[in-house]
């Protein structure tokens, strides 16, 4: 880029640019992200009055699927297709020993098999007029703390309706953090200023942060390649509701593991996407899934 | 995924100075391929509407000083609105953009002027940019009607293709420029500056230009 002209001095801009940028710096701080509504009486992440989640009798989403408007979605089945898939051949990899012990594949190369293989999947459907998937930048990805979002969309607007934000979280052992493809020499300067603008809170916070920011229809899903006690099975936490947790305890892999303490019903991939269709608008919805 | 681009990107720290921009507008109206033809001199006829908000770094070279521009890619759907008005914070320049082919997006302007006032500080600078002007045979709104609101509003005016590159880099370099003249204006009301005396005196008695909008 050439340079530009200007009728000031080096010397003058020098001295106009630093006066200025500091009384930029002094404009009252309002917080980076809003977050409307939250008023819980009640704090559980469940949504409900009562301490303990609802047990799989609990009359939750399957009785109300059939009043649902929406039906019927043939973009469930074929949602269930492209994550089925990209799961097992996700799942190949996680369960790869090295007979030596030495090589570990990196987190982000078994995010972006995952991912590959669910586009791959799902252009060949040719789905993504109603349901599609939105890979987020570098950038994106610590700003919002999302790996992807997915979003069923409105049939004439082709705005999404519904989104569901991804982030995959990794067994501490195979990466010591989340693997967010921020290896030291990939950090540009571009994800380093991403980071400042994120202040202090985790991964994790930001994408719940950035799922309140939008309401009730932006799901957080927490989507675990391996538990502990577990390594070879990908799990997912969904809720749209995250934020009772929000100023009571810290949102990490803790509390997303400690969701399945205890033996809770698992949903698959084809159940988590009806229950989120035919719940209705405004209510709280978590949900433990089995993608493998 | 745009990995390559960022890995590409040079992890230069030496910068003189930064400037924080936004670029707002409808869903559509072309923010982010705007903002690619500047950065990457690239463009894509596919259509992926932002999620949320994204940013692209660049730097330009004005008297031998190094002004890294830190440009925000903001998303214009409506559901998104609550995330993206929260990075109005601390912009300098502001880049709003309308489509001509689309009369609703014109129709909108007045509406984000608003929020740019309501959300950002004073002192920021706006160009009104019409987008699309590849597309004469669909237009609907004219050269005319574009400036003359672009008056009304006190904004610069352009008219641009990020398709065809035309007024790209122009509406960047207006924009950096009129920061620029709007800091040296308002440390003209500011003898503290022009007499050297130490900044601290702007903290005990700021300057009628940093108080904050009431609005919000
Ligand atoms: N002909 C033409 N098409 C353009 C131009 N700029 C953008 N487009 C097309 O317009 C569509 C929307 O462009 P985007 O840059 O994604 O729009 P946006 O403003 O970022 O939209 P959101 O992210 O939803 O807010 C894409 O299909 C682009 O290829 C232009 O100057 N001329
Ligand atoms: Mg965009």
């Amino acid at each position: 880029m050439g340079a530009m002209e200007s009728k000031y001095s080096t010397e003058d801009i020098n001295k106009i640019m630093a006066t200025w940028w500091k009384t930029i710096e002094k404009k009252t701080q309002k917080p980076t992200m809003t977050i409307p509504n939250m008023h819980f009486t009640v704090p559980t992440l469940w949504g409900r009055k009562k301490s303990d989640p609802p047990a799989p009798e609990w009359p939750t989403v399957f009785s109300t699927i059939w009043r649902s408007p929406y039906t019927p979605n043939s973009f469930v089945p074929h949602f269930n297709d492209c994550v089925g898939r990209a799961a097992a051949r996700t799942q190949e990899y996680l369960q790869f020993v090295d007979p030596e012990d030495k090589f570990i594949p990196s987190p982000t190369s078994l995010n972006e098999i995952f991912l590959m293989t669910y586009i791959s999947q799902s252009s060949r459907l040719q789905m993504t007029n109603s349901f599609n998937c939105t890979p987020m930048t570098s950038q994106q990805r610590i700003l919002l703390g999302a790996d992807w979002v997915w979003a069923v969309l409105d049939r004439p607007t082709k705005n999404p309706c519904i989104q569901i934000a991804v982030q995959i979280l990794h067994l501490p052992e195979r990466c010591g953090e989340r693997a967010s493809g921020v290896s030291p020499e990939v950090c540009t300067e571009s994800m380093q200023m991403a980071k400042m603008e994120s202040g202090n809170r985790n991964e994790a916070e930001r994408m719940v942060d950035f799922c309140m920011s939008i309401g009730t229809d932006c799901y957080a899903l927490f989507l675990l390649f391996g538990r502990k006690g577990d390594p070879g099975n990908i799990y997912g936490v969904l809720s749209n509701n995250f934020g009772a947790a929000v100023g009571k305890t810290k949102i990490n892999r803790a509390l997303i593991e400690n969701f399945f303490r205890g033996s809770r019903y698992l949903h698959t991939p084809t159940g988590m996407l009806q229950a989120i269709i035919t719940k209705r608008a405004g209510d709280p919805l978590t949900l433990l899934i089995k993608f493998t | 995924m745009q990995m390559a681009a960022t890995q590409k990107e040079s992890s230069d720290q030496n910068f003189d100075y930064m400037f924080k921009l936004l670029i707002i507008g409808n869903s559509s109206v072309g923010k982010t391929s705007f903002l690619f033809r500047y950065a990457d001199d690239s463009f894509t006829s596919a259509f992926v509407s932002t999620v949320g908000i994204d940013f692209k770094v660049k730097t330009v070279y004005k008297n031998d000083k190094r002004i890294k521009l830190q440009i925000w890619d903001t998303a214009g759907q409506e559901r998104y609105r609550t995330i993206t008005t929260a990075y109005y914070r601390g912009a300098m320049g502001f880049i709003l953009m309308y489509d001509i082919t689309n009369e609703e997006s014109f129709s909108c302007v007045q509406d984000w002027s608003t929020q740019i006032k309501t959300y950002s500080w004073d002192n920021a600078q706006v160009i009104l940019a019409g987008n699309k002007c590849d597309m004469e045979e669909e237009r609907v709104v004219s050269v005319d009607n574009g400036r003359m609101l672009a008056e009304q509003l006190g904004f610069d005016f352009f008219e641009t293709s990020a398709k065809d590159n035309i007024n790209v880099k122009q509406t960047f370099e207006r924009l950096v420029d009129l920061i620029c003249d709007k800091m040296s204006d308002s440390l003209e009301t500011d003898p503290a500056v022009t007499t050297g005396t130490p900044n601290a005196r702007l903290t005990d008695n700021p300057p009628p230009l940093q108080q904050p909008n009431c609005g919000c």
